[in-house]
């Protein structure tokens, strides 16, 4: 059944432009910072350059994605839960003999699946350097898990987001303030509580930092498996409340 | 022409074998309708009185607004029960809360014996839901959609191609499988939305209002599949149409500011019986009574009379003895449906001279 819902979002994400907008207006951007890293890296003389083209390229095209990647969570989000809300099409699955968690899962599924092509947007346009350039492939695979995992967060928050009203804008303008708020929420260490790196661990760029630099650490993996677990169940319970509302 | 399709039979290997049609045939020819004296219309089952769906006591409150209060309801095997109320009435919320979307404020509902609330899922098997709006996704093809109801409803894979092929049959859409459903119009997508309701021949069906937006022609070949329908199923069937309710349903219960002010109690044969009167000049309605053929008269507005008559006299007695008697008749007209008259009484609406 959770493949059923998944492949049902799967199918209605590929038919609409959403999707195809999103990976073009991504691809535009990406292919622009690319072509400046590369053209930066070259133009350097060997004593001057601070970091591998690796790690230029892994620093500056993937935290980009992961920017593009937060903007289109909750765009390819907000259909699946507050769009079927606005139409009455969610009474469809409301009837239906589902478990509330398989139609949770479903939904994720559907967002992670039209969410992936835009996390390997990166590693598409690092193959034009194959056999030109001696890049580290170990580095590239852990940043695109970091921003995978992010992805999977990204589409976690914007489906509890999705499920809190029946008007998509408002669900999308929700997400971005949850989402912006995981993404300045460590500056708060240095305005005020030096001492207190709670607020740095709450932040999800501290966590992907580690994987654009190759590092794959279980706590960051777990933190972002947490949050995307922790948004899922948000989403169960508001799904379970809104037959009581 | 698609529409023709439609009608009952009309399908090969439709829902029932064409032994189940004598077999309900049969049931019907010995057992008469409960319908305010119509005789059965075609497609008719009589109801087999197996209770599918119990309701006790169901309240379901919006904040401070109690849109159902204390309803009780049951639905047999092979019935339709009409749900009439005017706007606000609560047909709506009961619907939804049928079909599982919304949850009861208190109170139980059961669906063959098993429990809404307990347990969703198993009770959910077994109905198929027609919401007010059809649930159809605008990016969907017709097959494509009714491919992944029958998927969301549990339809074996090895079945889904006759399931949808059937319901596409019984709702007239057999020859439009490739076609979009942004671009259907409404009757189209009403039907589809009835169609979806079908496809895994559910034991209850509930019909949020089903032939909006259909033409007179769709109307009554949604009649026709409904009683088609109720062979197989109990059927709760809501409208705001009291001709449509009475030409479809078993029953009826009418719901008033989210109670129910009337349940069964509807099927007698007295539509005949009750006539007006409009006599100059207005004579008193003693001499009225005291006519041979009239069992009871009571004063309404103006000038009329409501006349009831006795179970062997006809209106042509009554204008003989009207006459005879010396009273001047202006006007003698049969008293509207039993159902709309009961409606309008009970919901404490004017009723119009």
């Amino acid at each position: 059944m959770i493949l059923t819902i998944a492949g049902r979002e799967l199918r209605g994400g590929l038919v609409t432009p959403l999707l195809w907008v999103l990976l073009g207006a991504g691809q535009v951007v990406l292919a622009w910072v690319f072509l400046k890293v590369v053209d930066d890296f070259s133009g350097l003389g060997a004593d001057e350059r601070v970091a591998s083209l690796s790690q230029e390229l892994a620093l500056n095209l993937f935290s980009i994605a992961a920017v593009i990647a937060m903007l289109a969570a909750p765009l390819i989000a907000m259909r699946m839960l507050s769009a079927e809300f606005r139409d009455g099409t969610y009474d469809l699955i409301g009837a239906a003999p589902v478990h509330l968690y398989a139609v949770v899962l479903g939904k994720f599924l559907g967002v992670v699946a039209l969410l992936t092509p835009l996390c390997l947007l990166p590693a598409a346009n690092l193959t034009l350097l194959l056999g030109v350039a001696h890049l580290d492939p170990g580095l590239f695979a852990a940043a695109t898990l970091g921003l995978w995992l992010a992805g999977l967060m990204f589409g976690a928050i914007g489906l509890y987001a999705a499920s809190l009203s029946a008007q998509p804008g408002a669900a999308v303008l929700a997400a971005f303030g949850l989402l912006l708020l995981f993404s300045v929420i460590g500056r708060a260490q240095d305005l005020s509580l030096p001492g207190l790196s709670l607020f740095a661990w709450l932040a999800w760029n501290e966590h992907l930092l580690w994987f654009l630099l190759g590092a794959v650490r279980v706590s960051d993996v777990a933190y972002f498996l947490l949050f995307t677990g922790l948004f899922l169940a948000l989403t169960h319970r508001r799904l379970a409340n809104r037959r009581l509302a | 022409m698609v529409m023709a399709s439609v009608l009952v039979g009309g399908c090969h290997g439709a829902a029932q074998s064409p032994s189940a049609v004598v077999v309900g045939r049969l049931r019907a020819v010995a057992d008469p309708l409960r319908v305010f004296g119509k005789s059965p219309p075609s497609g008719y089952c009589a109801p087999v009185m197996e209770t599918l769906v119990r309701v006790t006591d169901l309240t379901r409150r919006f904040g401070r607004y109690t849109a159902l209060a204390g309803l009780d309801l049951t639905l047999a095997r092979g019935e339709v029960l009409g749900l009439l109320g005017p706007n606000g009435a609560g047909k709506t919320t009961c619907l939804r809360v049928l079909s599982g979307n919304l949850a009861p404020s208190s109170g139980r509902v059961e669906i063959a014996g098993i429990d809404l609330a307990r347990n969703p899922v198993g009770a959910k098997r077994l109905l198929g839901y027609l919401p007010e709006r059809p649930p159809l996704y605008q990016d969907l093809r017709i097959d494509e959609y009714l491919g992944f109801c029958a998927r969301l409803h549990r339809v074996p894979r090895a079945k889904t191609a006759d399931a949808v092929a059937q319901a596409k049959c019984r709702c007239g859409l057999d020859e439009l499988g490739r076609r979009p459903i942004a671009k259907l119009s409404k009757g189209y997508r009403q039907r589809l939305g009835i169609a979806q309701a079908i496809l895994h021949r559910p034991r209850l069906l509930i019909l949020d209002e089903p032939t909006e937006g259909l033409d007179p022609v769709q109307v009554r070949q949604i009649r026709t599949l409904v009683r088609e329908l109720a062979c197989d199923s109990g059927i709760i069937f809501s409208s705001h149409v009291l001709p449509e309710v009475q030409a479809v349903c078993d029953r009826v219960a009418i719901l008033h500011q989210g109670r129910l002010v009337s349940g069964d109690h509807l099927a007698t044969d007295r539509g005949p019986l009750v006539w007006r009167l409009r006599l100059a000049p207005p004579a008193d309605c003693a001499a009225v009574s005291a006519l041979d053929c009239v069992a009871q008269a009571s004063p309404l507005q103006e000038e009329y009379t409501r006349v009831v008559l006795k179970p062997d006299q006809g209106p042509e007695d009554l204008a003989r003895q009207v006459v005879a008697a010396g009273l001047g008749l202006r006007e003698l007209t049969a008293e509207r449906s039993d159902l709309e008259r009961v409606f309008f009484d009970l919901i404490g609406a004017q009723e119009p001279a």
